[in-house]
């Protein structure tokens, strides 16, 4: 291809003897068909040879290589103290890659540079040892990083922007909100009298829809709030959480004379605050959508999963409640998503889709697992340790 | 003696004191500035009866020009006011802002309840803690 490309690349021919050795065909050919730029020069930096591939990276024809010391290829900028690095290579021959841990840039004809990666190879011909340099071109490469990071640094500003929106307006609405709730009240407490029948349920009816709105309110707040907090973690027994969630909901469990059973709970390192919402949540839901006169049930079961890097749990909320069709799956976990009627099941939607937004902020993940009128079991994994940077914006990993 | 630029929420509270049974003398002003004055003017003329010293100061945080934040650092930094117990009442629920509060001295924090019989039921209870049951020191520091 390269031939056809660059009529005159197959002018390898070297002018200067090759340290007096004839370099063999194989080898001619290894070098002609490399994908990357190859160019071998001497100890005093003359080249010798090169391939196709760095006439086309560089723009040089193979004749005006042989006239070009390595130093050539590299830009201006970097040329001071390049004659003394190739003369250390030469003192310490051995295979490595160039400037590691460095961005190294090359110098095309013309004088453009262009970001490369260089391996270096010692050739000892017998009389005299030669470098050969293997040059890739990773303009795209790091045009393609350049890129994924700022997308990456946009992706962080927009969400923090959302949730920060998301939790001042929140807050903003709640204010009026609160007012035309007190209002409400004050308007039955003093005028309810007056008001008459078809007045008082309006007046019933708007209360309700206040009562509503704070608290999605709310919960979008709470939402919002999952993804704004940082750090948190530690070393947590995940029954410890459990417990408080159950202390919380210890009314409603009361009142749906439910079953609560939980097995021995891993250890794992996590938000304690947030495990707690996660459970309180999926307790919660269990108790929820339980079965009319069917006494609720709910288990929570944890488990170690070693198989998987670093080591999971798994953790399972499972009940004998009224299920969901597992057609409804991903739907479940969005946010204002509801399966029911909001007069069949008091919520707001958003519970579960906080619970998912909790394990993601752990790095783990949420599913369930259900038949219609058959209950259902949540099920979650966490990795037992949270990586280092699992906390940092993805520009910092 | 309350300090809030909100006045519905001045209205309403002063109710809910009101329906609580709360016999004594109920004093606003609208922000954080207004607030310290008044209380350094009360520190100044101790027996003026156009300015008593208030017995419990409820604090708004979200104010204009001096917010609860800075009114509450400048009383509690002030000694012969410091003594006086202030009850944060604001509609936040902020960790940060809970805890700022109290590293500052505040006595209380409460997010200001969504209904009026929350409301009242709060201001009893703020009556007979306070104002009853809670022994507090005769006078400011000296």
């Amino acid at each position: 291809m390269e031939e056809t490309e660059n009529p005159r690349a197959p002018s390898l021919e070297p002018e200067r003897s090759f340290g007096g050795h004839a370099i063999g065909d194989p080898f001619r050919r290894v070098v002609e068909s490399a994908p990357y730029g190859m160019v071998v020069s001497d100890v005093a930096g003359r080249i010798v040879m090169v391939n196709p591939e760095a006439v086309k990276m560089f723009g040089h024809s193979a004749e005006e290589f042989l006239e070009l010391r390595i130093e050539d290829l590299v830009p201006p900028r970097f040329r001071r103290g390049h004659d003394g690095l190739r003369e250390g290579f030469h003192r310490a021959p051995e295979s490595r890659p160039m400037g590691a841990g460095r961005d190294l840039f090359a110098c095309r004809r013309g004088g453009m540079e262009f970001p490369v990666e260089i391996a270096l190879t010692p050739l000892d011909m017998g009389d005299g040892p030669f470098v050969l340099s293997s040059i890739v071109d990773i303009t795209r490469r790091k045009r393609a990083e350049e890129e994924l990071v700022r997308y990456a640094k946009k992706l962080e500003r927009s969400n923090a922007e959302l949730e920060g929106f998301a939790s001042i307006a929140s807050h903003d609405l709640q204010e009026p909100l609160r007012k035309i709730r007190m209002m409400g009240e004050r308007l039955v407490a003093l005028c309810e009298a007056e008001l008459g029948d078809q007045g008082r349920d309006y007046l019933g009816r708007m209360i309700r829809a206040g009562d509503n709105m704070h608290r999605l309110i709310r919960d979008l707040l709470a939402f919002s709030r999952v993804g704004m907090r940082d750090g948190g973690f530690r070393r947590l027994p995940l029954a410890e959480p459990v417990r408080d969630a159950l202390s919380t909901l210890e009314m409603v469990i009361e009142e749906a004379g439910a079953e609560i059973e939980v097995d021995d709970l891993p250890e794992a390192e996590a938000d304690e605050s947030q495990m707690r919402q996660l459970f309180q949540n999926l307790i919660g839901n269990a108790l929820k959508f339980r079965r009319p006169g069917v006494v609720p049930r709910v288990t929570i079961r944890g488990g170690i999963i070693e198989a998987e890097e670093g080591g999971r749990v798994r953790l399972e909320v499972c009940d004998n409640g009224i299920g969901f069709d597992e057609q409804y799956h991903d739907q479940i976990f969005e946010i204002f998503r509801r399966l029911h009627g909001k007069t069949e099941f008091e919520g707001t939607g958003i519970g579960l889709a906080i619970c998912k937004k909790i394990v993601e902020r752990h790095d783990g993940r949420i599913h369930a697992r259900s038949l219609p009128g058959e209950g259902a079991t949540f099920i979650v994994e966490l990795p037992k340790q949270q990586k280092a940077s699992n906390d940092q914006s993805p520009s910092h990993r | 003696m309350m300090a809030d630029d909100d006045a519905d929420d001045r209205e309403f509270v002063r109710e809910a004191f009101d329906a609580s049974g709360f016999l004594g003398e109920f004093r606003y002003v609208e922000d954080g500035g207004a607030l310290v004055d008044y209380l350094l003017e009360a520190k100044r003329n101790p027996r003026d009866p156009a300015s008593p010293m208030p017995d419990l100061i409820l604090l708004d945080l979200n104010m204009p020009r001096v917010d609860g934040y800075e009114a509450l650092k400048r009383i509690k930094s002030d000694v012969g006011l410091r003594r006086i117990p202030i009850v944060v009442l604001s509609t936040s629920e902020s960790e940060s802002d809970i805890e700022k509060t109290y590293d500052e001295g505040v006595n209380s924090f409460i997010t200001k309840p969504a209904g009026f019989n929350e409301l009242v039921e709060m201001a009893g209870r703020l009556k007979k803690y306070w104002l009853e049951l809670v022994k507090l020191p005769n006078g400011p520091a000296r």
